[in-house]
């Protein structure tokens, strides 16, 4: 009785050894269908005097992480360029945030960081080869709960800042009456929703109410987790969505690209020129052509001045190293970065998940700062 | 007489009625208590199922905004790291309990036996740091390795405990008997008291298993997550309560398809353990009795 109880127990551990044995064997089996992927479609056009697959032979393991806005675009290049340009270099990006992001690049733990906010000048002391490459632009939307209301709502920047500082506190109020003629808006309090955690999001929202209302940047000011004057928070674009869904009468911000993918309202912006806008991908793009950009990139291009651009912008960074010791790494990284703007399908990619390619004018510019990232003290790229 | 009669069935009756009432509130808190379990295993067949599929097993993530793909990266991601935090934990965990149970009823024994309780009761997030300082910053990279040694600190004391726990139960008896027959307490010890305890250990095993596969929290700073396919120790490597976490809060549907199917996945692994527990449990007892 005894022995075959203990073959009972002794069995089971087996059963599940050969259990996960064979989980095992079969996931490493599919490894075929991966490899089966379409070469290069034609991305061995050249652009700038070089071809777009330079690094088409490069083998490495690159790892990076940072912000989270721009993690499916991210992802999504890195895993084209693995399945269609290089199948030997595999550049893995997680988000942990921005500041997570700086940090872990600061700490040399990753081999790119990645930021929606530019580092600050401490920051920069504490990494002192830092580049900062602009990969897309991100935008911020107002977005609503108010019962009856169809056509979008419309607002400027005055307006918003003063429901966030909390001197606006009914839908009704004259100043929201003004810029929606003709829309009948209840005589309800404003429930002010923001993001409870500390996000890139925040920062450009904080920056552009900065921007419009002196009375916002000396009271509260430009911050990724600023001391609010009213309302309550939500934990990430999904928080914030939530809170705003189950609150009537609440207004809260989001980035665009989650609003169109949750199919959220949201308002028409007043922008410098005095146009309202729509937001989407084009008017975002539009307001990196009318600012002028320093060669660090480090700009705030919120409150631009072109005539479509959307007002509440902002650049979103990758963080490379100005110059590495081991060529490893850097020299696949730059190669695909590379490829990143000058493929020609790229730009679709970024659109097709709602992120804002930059401005056509911009491109050179960023070029010339690849060209100038080292590895070894010996360029990447060859000059011209 | 008859007012005799009446008072004791009174008291009766009444006594009766507060059993009744007591039972039926402790029914209730049992049943209250289960509600949310019940709930949950509803919930995640509801969610989960539809989003379960073989190539979830046999696929590696697609590229954001293209449905489909699969989750093979964490799943053998999480195996290889379970796996390592339990070669590294077992050895230790079960020399620590043997100590602790045969040799540690001392003060040194005393000591050891409070430091393993506050190390169960560490944060798993603060092994993850603690790991991330010793591990990631001084080597400059995110590996595979320091999210399964992270994992192996968790499972420690767990075992640890557990050990000890049942090689006490081995009655005084079967080590008195050996000690009499000339073993040394050396052999008594691992040819006695080890052996009848084992389905015992193996238990604590399991359990300790099924309680760090679904840790989110120490593999945030140490294996990272990545989002392609790897096997290598010592390099960023995924796991699915990683995946959950990145794909339950992310823009797209299909990741939270995804995100629920990973953690029925997950609930169902923790539960097949558990009934393994169940029957070995079942078999110490009767081999006891």
């Amino acid at each position: 009785m005894r022995v075959a109880r203990v073959r009972w127990w002794k069995a089971a551990l087996l059963t599940l050894a050969i259990a996960s044995l064979a989980l095992i064997v079969v996931a490493c089996g599919g490894n075929d269908s991966s490899d089966e992927a379409t070469p290069a479609d034609g991305t061995a056009t050249t652009a700038g005097g070089l071809a777009t697959n330079i690094g088409k032979d490069d083998r490495a393991q690159i790892t990076g992480a940072g912000a989270t806005f721009p993690a499916p675009i991210y992802q999504a290049w890195f895993d084209d360029y693995n399945k269609k340009v290089a199948k030997g270099v595999q550049v893995n990006y997680q988000s942990i945030g921005s500041g997570g992001g700086i940090q872990q690049f600061t700490e040399k733990t990753v081999d790119f960081g990645a930021s929606d906010a530019p580092m600050s000048d401490a920051e920069l002391a504490k990494a002192t080869d830092a580049v900062h490459i602009p990969m897309v632009l991100g935008s911020v939307v107002l977005t609503y709960n108010v019962s009856g209301v169809n056509t979008p709502l419309k607002f400027d920047g005055d307006t918003i800042a003063k429901i966030y500082m909390g001197t606006i506190k009914k839908w009704n109020d004259p100043a929201i009456a003004a810029l929606n003629s003709g829309m009948k808006l209840p005589d309800a309090d404003i429930q002010v929703v923001y993001r409870s955690d500390g996000s890139g999001t925040t920062f450009v929202w904080t920056d552009y109410l900065s921007s419009v209302s002196a009375d916002w940047k000396s009271k509260v000011g430009t911050s990724k987790n600023p001391s609010w004057p009213v309302g309550q928070g939500g934990k990430g674009n999904e928080g914030v969505t939530t809170a705003v869904k189950q609150t009537p009468n609440a207004i809260g911000y989001v980035e665009l690209n989650y609003a169109i993918a949750n199919k959220l309202a949201f308002a028409d912006i007043k922008n410098k020129a005095g146009k309202f806008i729509t937001p989407s991908i084009d008017a975002t793009s539009a307001a990196a052509a009318g600012v002028t950009i320093p060669d660090d990139y480090r700009v705030s291009i919120v409150n631009a001045s072109g005539e479509g651009a959307y007002p509440i912008a902002s650049f979103t960074y990758l963080l490379v190293h100005k110059d590495t010791q081991s060529c490893d790494k850097q020299k696949p990284l730059v190669n695909m970065l590379w490829w990143v703007f000058h493929d020609k399908n790229a730009n679709e990619t970024a659109k097709s998940l709602n992120y804002a390619p930059l401005p056509a004018t911009l491109q050179p510019k960023v070029d010339a700062t690849l060209k100038t990232l080292t590895c070894n003290g010996q360029p990447i790229l060859p000059k011209g | 007489m008859t007012s005799i009669v009446e008072a004791s069935d009174m008291r009766r009756r009444r006594r009766h009625f507060i059993d009744r009432t007591m039972t039926g509130v402790m029914v209730g808190a049992a049943v209250v208590g289960v509600i949310p379990l019940v709930l949950i295993l509803f919930y995640l067949l509801k969610e989960g199922i539809p989003g379960l599929s073989l190539s979830l097993f046999t696929e590696d993530p697609n590229r954001p905004g293209l449905p489909g793909g699969g989750v093979r990266n964490s799943i053998v991601g999480s195996a290889i790291m379970v796996t390592v935090a339990t070669l590294i934990g077992v050895p230790i965990a079960v020399g620590c309990g043997i100590f602790l149970s045969e040799f540690g009823q001392n003060r040194l024994g005393t000591v050891l036996r409070f430091l393993v309780d506050v190390l169960a009761g560490i944060p798993s997030i603060t092994i993850g740091l603690f790991i991330y300082g010793l591990m990631v910053v001084t080597r400059g990279e995110f590996t595979g390795f320091a999210g399964g040694l992270a994992l192996s600190i968790l499972f420690l004391p767990i075992v640890a405990r557990i050990t000890e726990e049942m090689m006490l139960l081995v009655p005084r008896s079967l080590r008195e008997a050996s000690l009499a027959l000339g073993a040394p307490s050396w052999m008594t010890t691992l040819r006695v008291v080890v052996p009848t305890a084992l389905p015992g250990i193996a238990t604590g095993v399991m359990l300790a298993l099924s309680r760090i596969a679904g840790e989110a929290a120490p593999l945030l700073f140490t294996a990272l997550g990545n989002q392609f396919f790897s096997t290598d120790l010592f390099h960023a490597m995924d796991a699915l309560p990683l995946r959950i976490f990145v794909y339950a809060v992310g823009p797209y549907d299909y990741w939270h398809d995804q995100a629920w199917a990973m953690s029925l996945i997950l609930v169902t692994f923790i539960l097949v353990v558990s009934l393994i527990v169940r029957a070995v449990i079942g078999t110490r007892v009767t081999v006891r009795s």
